[in-house]
C-alpha cells in the first residue's frame, strides 16, 4: 500500500503546482496521470484548478481603464520634452 | 517622406495619453511609472516618426511601441529583485494537505450561476498588489501579457523552476484574496 502511494499519489502542494504546468502542456505523462488521478479525488485541488483557471481567463480580458487619467502636469512635461526633441 | 501623412506630437497626446496609460497602469500598477513609460513611448515613437508607414494604425503604432516598453521595464527590474526563498506556507501543513482556513471553498461556479463580474477587476488590482513585485510580474506577463512561461523567464531572467514557484504562489494568493473580497465567503 505504502508503495502505491509513492507511486501514484501526489499531494496537493504538488497538484496546485503542476496545475500551472498542465496548463502549458509541460508535463510527463506519468506527472500527467498522477495529477489528473488527484483532481479525481480531490474537490479542493479540482477546486483550485477551476477557480484559478476562471479567474486567469476573466484577467485576460482586462478592458482598458477608461476612467485611468494621466496628469496634466505630465502631459504638459511630454509635450515640451517633444517640442525639444 | 513619401507619404503626406503628418504626425502632430501635440494631437498624440491628447488622444492618445490617457489610453496609454490606462493600458500601463493596469500593468505597472504605479502611477509615476506608468506615466514615466507613456513618456518614454512618445519619445520613442517621435524619433522614429520617420520609420511610421501608416500601414498600422497610429494608435496600434503607439500600443506596440508601449507594450515594448513595458516590457523592458520588466526586463530591468526583473535583473535587480533577488528570486525568493520559498516562505513558510500557510496554505498547506506538514503533510502538504491544505490547511483549514486556506483551503478553497465552493464557488458555484458549476451552476453556472454568473458571479457578478462588475467589481472583479477592482478586486484582482487590489490583490494583485499585495504579492511580491516578482509574482505580479509574472502573472501580469503571463495572462495579461499572454507570453508563455519560456519567455517570461527569458524577460525577467529567471530560471523555469523559478518562474513555476512564482506562478503557482501568486493563484494560490490570489485565490484566496478573491475568495475574500469578491466571492465574499
Amino acid at each position: 500500500m505504502k508503495l502505491i502511494k509513492q507511486f501514484f499519489m501526489i499531494s496537493c502542494k504538488e497538484a496546485t503546482y503542476l496545475v500551472s504546468l498542465k496548463e502549458e502542456g509541460k508535463l510527463s505523462f506519468s506527472k500527467y496521470l498522477k495529477l489528473e488521478l488527484h483532481l479525481a479525488i480531490c474537490i479542493l485541488c479540482k477546486r483550485f484548478e477551476i477557480q484559478t483557471g476562471h479567474f486567469c481567463k476573466l484577467a485576460k480580458q482586462h478592458p482598458l481603464k477608461p476612467e485611468a487619467k494621466m496628469s496634466t502636469e505630465k502631459k504638459l512635461a511630454i509635450k515640451t520634452l517633444l517640442e525639444e526633441a | 517622406m513619401e507619404n503626406n501623412y503628418q504626425l502632430d506630437p501635440n494631437k498624440w497626446i491628447d488622444n492618445y495619453a490617457d489610453a496609454l496609460y490606462g493600458f500601463c497602469i493596469v500593468r505597472v500598477n504605479n502611477q509615476s511609472i506608468a506615466e514615466d513609460i507613456v513618456q518614454e513611448t512618445f519619445l520613442s515613437a517621435w524619433k522614429a516618426r520617420e520609420t511610421y508607414n501608416a500601414v498600422a494604425t497610429e494608435k496600434n503604432w503607439l500600443y506596440a511601441i508601449c507594450k515594448n516598453k513595458i516590457i523592458d521595464h520588466y526586463r530591468k527590474k526583473g535583473a535587480t529583485i533577488t528570486t525568493e526563498t520559498e516562505e513558510s506556507d500557510s496554505y498547506f501543513d506538514n503533510e502538504e494537505h491544505w490547511t483549514k482556513e486556506k483551503q478553497p471553498n465552493d464557488w458555484g461556479l458549476n451552476g453556472q450561476t454568473q458571479i457578478e463580474k462588475k467589481e472583479f477587476y477592482q478586486v484582482l488590482a487590489n490583490c494583485k498588489q499585495k504579492l511580491k513585485e516578482l509574482q505580479q510580474q509574472v502573472f501580469v506577463l503571463k495572462y495579461l501579457e499572454d507570453f508563455d512561461s519560456d519567455q517570461i523567464c527569458s524577460i525577467l531572467g529567471i530560471s523555469s523552476s523559478n518562474y513555476w514557484v512564482l506562478i503557482h504562489r501568486a493563484k494560490l494568493q490570489l485565490r484566496n484574496c478573491l475568495e475574500k473580497k469578491w466571492i465574499k465567503i
